[in-house]
């Protein structure tokens, strides 16, 4: 089969570009890397406290406890000194709580009369947690010290939370693997197309027996089999760099990246119609590329946009593509589920193919 | 014998300008034919409308006995096709892109033995990038003959080279010769279309104004003889004018004078006769015969605009 050999020998090239293999593969991937620590920084948010120890008794003890015991809250493990430099960093957002513990806890505890005042200090936007706790502390440290044993307590329970949070890196892959694979379809079939032009190659094939739709054929085969490849990775090293769980199945998964490629091929044939250099089909490749990303809820939630522009949005090629990928590969929903997504993507399709056909030039 | 090709009143226009203007000719099994002419004069026009790879406006083209309007994709089988300025796939060795043209036209040559026609053996793993101009032009001629092509259409294809390189590449298009295979080829090199080819077709503003072989074109010149002669004595081109076969006189800067003739045996006694009774001796006599730029130059009545250049 004269189509294999073709497009087996387009893959030969592809993976000897070495600069173009970058683009394909590791660029996205280190774009997925990037979103990935962003996304732990942004899921870190756990707050500091610090501690002024003037007592270091038994009732500072079990203050210091309570807090070392919290989740969610960083506490220094050396107690401070100089409290105007502490409430400086708190000022700064540096510390989010400086607990203030005044000498002779245990001894204000024991006397009826004599009472000691904890201050707990915290910046304006801190969440309020060590104080609520300190102040549970001082109650349980009143009673230890007035001989009562607790009969009361509390017992706390973490349950997994699946729609509650913001999962970030569920949200971000899909759209990053349809970008990766977007860039490289539409670049790569712009810049071959137009090196091959350039170079007089399209017209040694006109001028050989082989047909044009074989050559072309060969062209989308290749192509197609880099966005698997591209899907593949970008997927697994998102779903181990991201913690996202890839739960749908492969075959759904691949058969909508082909599906999608089908569209971002067609218009990479039409910027290669209308380019006259290989450079010229890369910069106007990313003139297509680059607004479809944006504008497709790829990198920020198209709420987030004006209206009329995410009203707009809705109806790029992206948009659907990456609400379908989503719910497949994170949500294991069946295909079946996102027949408006899979119109629109269809019309792009036959859209983009009636364009590509009606501008493609040989020379 | 029949004709490998035979062109009929072939027209092309590209808007208000007439590339090829009723163009006819036919090209011989085995004979190297050449389209000589300046750039823009429709030569290579006329070789993509053979190579089907340009429509006609009007004319007929019969390759190997086969209309090409109907028989396009069995002719292209048949033929070989170098293009000017031809490049091949960057990231694939020789070797490689010459299997791919195999498979292409479906036949299983010798690759190792195309490559060695073109004395590109030792570079059969390396990529197009890295070859020398003439080796890079011997490799698009390496791609043209995978198919063993019954005639082969050479497109400038030594535009550009030095002139080893150029007669390297001349040594390729004469083995095919050898082989049997006929060559169309486009030059805008004289020397290079009186070389290499059988017969040559003169192109000039997209018509042919003169097609024979190259010796046969500058016989056909009036006097394409030329004779330079000095005396050790006073002479006057008026008296040589009168001598035999002698169309033209006239004296050079240096005091010789050249002479244009039709028969330079004759005129040469007669000049010997015409010294001795002025008594005067010969100083210097050369003698040469017109070249097909000569030629070409009486034909088109203009000289040869960006011909001969990169020599």
């Amino acid at each position: 089969m004269l189509v294999l050999h073709l497009t087996l020998a387009n893959l030969k090239m592809t993976v000897r570009n070495r600069q173009a293999l970058f683009w394909a593969l590791a660029f996205p991937l280190l774009f997925v890397g990037f979103f990935a620590l962003v996304g732990n920084f942004a899921g870190e948010s756990s707050e500091r406290a610090a501690v002024i120890d003037n007592a270091q008794d038994g009732v500072s003890a079990i203050l210091i406890e309570a807090l070392a015991g919290l989740d969610g809250l960083e506490l220094e493990a050396s107690a401070r000194a100089d409290e105007s430099a502490a409430r400086a960093e708190i000022a700064d957002g540096d510390l989010d709580y400086l607990l203030i513990i005044p000498a002779g806890m245990e001894s204000a505890a024991a006397s009826a009369s004599g009472g000691a005042e904890v201050v707990v200090a915290q910046s304006s936007g801190a969440s309020g947690i060590a104080a609520a706790e300190v102040g549970r502390a001082l109650a349980l440290a009143d009673l230890l010290m007035a001989g009562a044993s607790p009969t009361l307590s509390l017992k706390r329970e973490t349950v997994e939370s699946g729609g509650g949070g913001f999962d970030f890196g569920a949200y971000m892959l899909p759209g990053l693997a349809l970008w990766g694979i977007m860039s490289n379809s539409i670049i790569g079939v712009a810049v071959a197309l137009a090196n091959y032009r350039e170079k007089k190659i399209l017209r040694r094939i006109k001028a050989s027996p082989m047909r044009a739709r074989t050559f072309f054929s060969a062209q989308i085969l290749s192509f197609m089999a880099i966005s698997l490849i591209q899907a593949a990775l970008i997927l697994g090293f998102g779903s181990l760099a991201m913690g996202a769980a890839i739960s749908g199945g492969l075959l759904a998964i691949g058969a909508m990246i082909l599906v999608c490629n089908m569209a971002f091929l067609n218009l990479g044939f039409i910027v290669g119609a209308f380019a006259k250099t290989a450079s010229a089909a890369s910069g106007l490749g990313n003139l297509v590329v680059l607004p479809l990303a944006m504008f497709s809820g790829v990198f920020f939630p198209t709420d987030l946009m004006p209206s009329f522009i995410g009203a707009t949005t809705r109806w790029l090629p992206l948009f659907p593509m990456v609400e379908a990928l989503r719910g497949i590969a994170l949500g294991a929903e069946p295909l079946a589920a996102f027949g408006t997504e899979f119109a629109l993507i269809a019309a792009w399709i036959a859209l983009t193919a009636v364009a590509a056909v009606w501008v493609f030039r040989f020379e | 014998m029949p004709d490998l090709i035979s062109v009929q009143n072939l027209t092309k226009r590209y808007g208000d300008l007439t590339a090829v203007d009723g163009v006819s000719f036919s090209v011989r099994e085995g004979e190297i034919f050449g389209l000589l002419g300046p750039n823009g004069a429709g030569k290579t026009t006329t070789l993509e409308c053979i190579e089907g790879l340009v429509t006609p406006d009007s004319g007929a083209i019969a390759v190997l006995g086969m209309d090409i309007s109907r028989d396009a994709a069995a002719i292209k089988r048949r033929v070989g096709v170098q293009l000017q300025a031809s490049a091949y796939f960057d990231y694939l060795t020789l070797r490689e892109i010459l299997a791919l043209f195999a498979r292409i036209y479906g036949c299983r040559p010798s690759i190792d033995g195309l490559l060695s026609g073109a004395g590109l053996l030792e570079s059969a793993d390396s990529t197009v990038a890295k070859l020398s101009g003439g080796q890079a032009q011997r490799f698009t001629l390496a791609a043209a003959v995978v198919n063993d092509p019954d005639v082969v259409f050479l497109d400038e294809p030594t535009a550009g080279l030095d002139p080893q390189a150029r007669r390297g590449l001349w040594d390729f298009v004469r083995s095919l010769k050898r082989r049997g295979r006929g060559v169309v080829m486009t030059t805008h090199y004289i020397e290079e279309a009186e070389a290499l080819c059988d017969r040559v077709a003169i192109m000039d503003r997209g018509r042919i104004v003169a097609l024979d072989s190259p010796d046969a074109l500058v016989r056909a010149l009036p006097s394409p003889h030329r004779v330079t002669v000095g005396f050790d004595g006073e002479a006057d081109a008026a008296a040589l004018r009168a001598l035999d076969a002698v169309t033209s006189a006239s004296e050079t800067p240096n005091g010789a004078f050249e002479l244009r003739t039709s028969d330079p045996t004759a005129t040469v006694s007669a000049l010997s006769a015409w010294a001795a009774r002025n008594g005067m001796r010969l100083a210097r006599l050369d003698m040469r015969t017109d070249t097909l730029e000569d030629a070409f130059l009486a034909l088109t009545g203009r000289g040869m605009d960006g011909m001969g250049e990169g020599e």
